[in-house]
Protein backbone atom coordinates (compact mmCIF):
# COMPACT_ATOMS: atom_id res chain seq x y z
CA UNK A 1 0.00 0.00 0.00
CA UNK A 2 1.08 3.41 -0.84
CA UNK A 3 1.10 6.12 1.40
CA UNK A 4 0.72 9.97 1.01
CA UNK A 5 1.47 13.35 2.71
CA UNK A 6 1.33 16.72 1.37
CA UNK A 7 3.40 19.39 2.94
CA UNK A 8 2.54 22.99 1.87
CA UNK A 9 2.96 26.34 2.25
CA UNK A 10 0.13 27.27 4.67
CA UNK A 11 -2.81 25.56 4.13
CA UNK A 12 -2.18 25.28 0.21
CA UNK A 13 -2.00 21.40 0.48
CA UNK A 14 -5.57 21.23 2.86
CA UNK A 15 -7.34 23.20 0.15
CA UNK A 16 -5.52 20.75 -2.60
CA UNK A 17 -6.56 17.59 -0.49
CA UNK A 18 -10.40 19.06 -0.33
CA UNK A 19 -10.61 19.57 -3.53
CA UNK A 20 -9.24 16.70 -5.00
CA UNK A 21 -11.48 14.87 -2.36
CA UNK A 22 -14.88 16.91 -3.50
CA UNK A 23 -13.97 15.61 -7.55
CA UNK A 24 -13.54 11.91 -6.30
CA UNK A 25 -16.19 12.23 -4.27
CA UNK A 26 -14.37 10.59 -1.47
CA UNK A 27 -12.47 10.91 1.81
CA UNK A 28 -8.98 11.19 0.59
CA UNK A 29 -6.19 9.05 2.38
CA UNK A 30 -3.44 11.52 2.65
CA UNK A 31 -1.46 13.64 5.98
CA UNK A 32 -1.63 16.69 5.56
CA UNK A 33 1.55 18.83 6.85
CA UNK A 34 1.10 23.07 6.81
CA UNK A 35 4.45 24.69 6.57
CA UNK A 36 4.55 26.40 9.87
CA UNK A 37 5.78 30.49 8.92
CA UNK A 38 7.19 31.33 12.21
CA UNK A 39 8.96 28.54 13.11
CA UNK A 40 12.56 27.22 11.78
CA UNK A 41 10.65 24.03 10.56
CA UNK A 42 11.36 21.66 13.19
CA UNK A 43 7.75 20.63 13.34
CA UNK A 44 7.60 19.61 9.97
CA UNK A 45 10.49 17.50 9.79
CA UNK A 46 9.23 15.91 13.24
CA UNK A 47 5.38 15.46 12.00
CA UNK A 48 7.15 13.62 8.55
CA UNK A 49 9.57 11.65 10.63
CA UNK A 50 6.74 10.25 12.73
CA UNK A 51 4.46 9.97 9.61
CA UNK A 52 7.43 7.87 7.81
CA UNK A 53 7.88 5.99 11.44
CA UNK A 54 4.64 4.76 11.24
CA UNK A 55 4.94 3.26 7.86
CA UNK A 56 7.71 1.72 8.18
CA UNK A 57 7.63 -1.03 5.44
CA UNK A 58 5.45 1.07 3.22
CA UNK A 59 6.16 2.92 0.18
CA UNK A 60 5.58 7.02 0.77
CA UNK A 61 4.76 9.72 -1.33
CA UNK A 62 5.52 12.99 -0.54
CA UNK A 63 4.16 15.89 -2.41
CA UNK A 64 5.21 19.30 -1.89
CA UNK A 65 3.98 23.02 -3.28
CA UNK A 66 7.18 23.97 -4.52
CA UNK A 67 10.59 22.71 -5.84
CA UNK A 68 13.27 24.65 -4.06
CA UNK A 69 10.72 25.64 -0.96
CA UNK A 70 10.95 25.02 3.13
CA UNK A 71 8.60 22.02 2.59
CA UNK A 72 10.25 20.69 -0.72
CA UNK A 73 13.63 21.02 0.91
CA UNK A 74 13.14 19.60 4.12
CA UNK A 75 11.46 16.22 2.79
CA UNK A 76 14.32 15.71 0.09
CA UNK A 77 16.25 13.97 2.93
CA UNK A 78 13.88 11.49 3.25
CA UNK A 79 14.23 10.59 -0.14
CA UNK A 80 14.90 6.64 -0.54
CA UNK A 81 14.16 3.36 -2.02
CA UNK A 82 10.77 3.77 -0.38
CA UNK A 83 10.32 7.49 -0.24
CA UNK A 84 9.64 9.54 -3.24
CA UNK A 85 9.16 13.24 -3.32
CA UNK A 86 6.79 15.27 -5.95
CA UNK A 87 7.53 18.73 -5.84
CA UNK A 88 5.50 21.20 -7.60
CA UNK A 89 1.55 18.96 -7.11
CA UNK A 90 -1.09 20.08 -8.55
CA UNK A 91 -4.46 19.53 -8.95
CA UNK A 92 -4.04 17.12 -12.30
CA UNK A 93 -1.24 15.47 -10.31
CA UNK A 94 -3.01 14.58 -6.99
CA UNK A 95 -6.58 13.21 -8.58
CA UNK A 96 -4.24 11.10 -11.02
CA UNK A 97 -2.62 9.51 -7.80
CA UNK A 98 -6.01 9.06 -6.02
CA UNK A 99 -8.29 8.28 -9.13
CA UNK A 100 -6.84 5.93 -11.43
CA UNK A 101 -4.07 4.15 -10.10
CA UNK A 102 -3.57 0.88 -8.14
CA UNK A 103 -2.90 1.78 -4.76
CA UNK A 104 -0.76 -1.90 -4.70
CA UNK A 105 0.91 -1.22 -8.08
CA UNK A 106 4.77 -0.39 -9.18
CA UNK A 107 5.76 2.35 -7.29
CA UNK A 108 8.24 3.70 -9.57
CA UNK A 109 5.22 4.00 -12.53
CA UNK A 110 3.01 5.43 -10.22
CA UNK A 111 5.13 8.32 -9.56
CA UNK A 112 6.25 8.60 -13.03
CA UNK A 113 2.89 8.87 -14.28
CA UNK A 114 1.69 11.13 -11.40
CA UNK A 115 4.62 13.34 -12.48
CA UNK A 116 3.20 13.09 -16.06
CA UNK A 117 -0.04 14.11 -15.42
CA UNK A 118 0.67 17.29 -13.43
CA UNK A 119 2.54 18.50 -15.67
CA UNK A 120 0.44 18.30 -18.37
CA UNK A 121 -2.21 19.82 -17.01
CA UNK A 122 -0.32 22.89 -17.30
CA UNK A 123 -1.28 24.93 -20.74
CA UNK A 124 -1.45 27.98 -22.20
CA UNK A 125 -4.81 28.25 -23.00
CA UNK A 126 -4.66 30.53 -26.64
CA UNK A 127 -1.47 27.89 -27.51
CA UNK A 128 -3.80 24.89 -27.00
CA UNK A 129 -6.23 26.08 -28.88
CA UNK A 130 -4.06 26.82 -31.57
CA UNK A 131 -3.00 23.57 -31.93
CA UNK A 132 -6.63 22.28 -31.71
CA UNK A 133 -7.26 24.67 -34.65
CA UNK B 1 -11.81 -3.89 -31.25
CA UNK B 2 -15.56 -2.66 -30.55
CA UNK B 3 -17.17 0.60 -30.92
CA UNK B 4 -20.18 2.45 -29.58
CA UNK B 5 -21.82 5.40 -30.21
CA UNK B 6 -22.81 7.35 -27.15
CA UNK B 7 -24.57 10.08 -26.19
CA UNK B 8 -24.03 12.33 -22.77
CA UNK B 9 -27.18 13.02 -20.99
CA UNK B 10 -26.25 15.16 -18.19
CA UNK B 11 -26.52 18.64 -17.84
CA UNK B 12 -22.69 19.10 -16.66
CA UNK B 13 -21.49 17.06 -19.43
CA UNK B 14 -17.89 15.58 -19.28
CA UNK B 15 -16.53 17.98 -16.41
CA UNK B 16 -14.30 16.85 -13.65
CA UNK B 17 -16.30 14.93 -11.57
CA UNK B 18 -17.64 13.08 -14.27
CA UNK B 19 -14.60 12.13 -15.78
CA UNK B 20 -13.17 11.11 -12.40
CA UNK B 21 -16.07 8.17 -12.08
CA UNK B 22 -15.51 7.75 -16.05
CA UNK B 23 -11.67 7.45 -15.45
CA UNK B 24 -11.74 4.86 -12.20
CA UNK B 25 -14.11 3.15 -14.15
CA UNK B 26 -12.13 2.42 -17.33
CA UNK B 27 -9.23 1.50 -15.30
CA UNK B 28 -11.12 -1.28 -13.92
CA UNK B 29 -10.77 -2.80 -17.16
CA UNK B 30 -7.77 -4.19 -18.85
CA UNK B 31 -8.93 -2.85 -22.14
CA UNK B 32 -7.38 -0.31 -24.00
CA UNK B 33 -10.25 2.08 -23.85
CA UNK B 34 -10.62 5.17 -25.73
CA UNK B 35 -13.35 8.33 -26.01
CA UNK B 36 -13.05 10.15 -30.07
CA UNK B 37 -14.78 13.63 -30.17
CA UNK B 38 -14.52 15.62 -33.17
CA UNK B 39 -11.00 14.76 -34.19
CA UNK B 40 -9.55 14.07 -30.76
CA UNK B 41 -8.84 10.48 -29.18
CA UNK B 42 -7.86 10.45 -25.59
CA UNK B 43 -7.64 7.36 -23.66
CA UNK B 44 -10.29 6.97 -21.29
CA UNK B 45 -8.31 6.17 -18.30
CA UNK B 46 -6.63 9.56 -18.18
CA UNK B 47 -9.02 11.90 -16.21
CA UNK B 48 -6.91 15.18 -17.71
CA UNK B 49 -7.44 13.21 -21.03
CA UNK B 50 -11.29 12.90 -20.49
CA UNK B 51 -11.34 16.94 -19.69
CA UNK B 52 -9.45 18.18 -22.74
CA UNK B 53 -12.49 16.88 -24.84
CA UNK B 54 -14.78 19.91 -23.15
CA UNK B 55 -17.82 17.40 -24.57
CA UNK B 56 -20.80 18.80 -23.00
CA UNK B 57 -24.50 17.60 -22.74
CA UNK B 58 -26.43 16.73 -26.25
CA UNK B 59 -22.84 15.51 -28.00
CA UNK B 60 -22.15 12.46 -29.31
CA UNK B 61 -18.65 10.83 -28.60
CA UNK B 62 -17.45 7.29 -29.66
CA UNK B 63 -16.40 4.87 -27.35
CA UNK B 64 -13.87 2.70 -28.65
CA UNK B 65 -12.26 -0.68 -26.49
CA UNK B 66 -9.87 -3.21 -27.85
CA UNK B 67 -8.90 -6.49 -25.39
CA UNK B 68 -10.10 -9.61 -23.80
CA UNK B 69 -12.70 -7.19 -21.61
CA UNK B 70 -13.84 -4.97 -24.23
CA UNK B 71 -17.46 -6.17 -24.23
CA UNK B 72 -18.15 -5.62 -20.49
CA UNK B 73 -15.94 -2.45 -20.70
CA UNK B 74 -17.67 -0.84 -23.63
CA UNK B 75 -21.09 -2.09 -21.31
CA UNK B 76 -20.17 -0.21 -17.77
CA UNK B 77 -18.55 3.01 -19.46
CA UNK B 78 -22.14 3.36 -21.72
CA UNK B 79 -24.55 2.60 -18.70
CA UNK B 80 -22.46 5.07 -16.77
CA UNK B 81 -22.85 7.43 -19.41
CA UNK B 82 -26.93 6.35 -19.50
CA UNK B 83 -27.27 7.07 -15.80
CA UNK B 84 -26.18 10.53 -16.43
CA UNK B 85 -22.47 9.72 -14.01
CA UNK B 86 -25.38 9.35 -11.27
CA UNK B 87 -25.60 12.84 -10.80
CA UNK B 88 -29.22 13.56 -11.56
CA UNK B 89 -32.44 11.85 -10.77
Amino acid sequence: MIKSVIITHGNLGRELVQVAGKILEQKLDIEIIAFDWQGDGSAMISALEKFIARHQGQKVVIFTDMFGGSPSNISTRFVGPDVEVISGINLPGLLKFFCCEEPNGNFRQLVKKVEQEAREGINIISEYLGDKK
Amino acid sequence: MIEKKQQIFNKLGLHARAAAKLSHLANMFSADIYLIYNEDKVNAKSLLGILTLAASVGNEITLQAAGEDEQEALKAIGDLFDRKFDEES
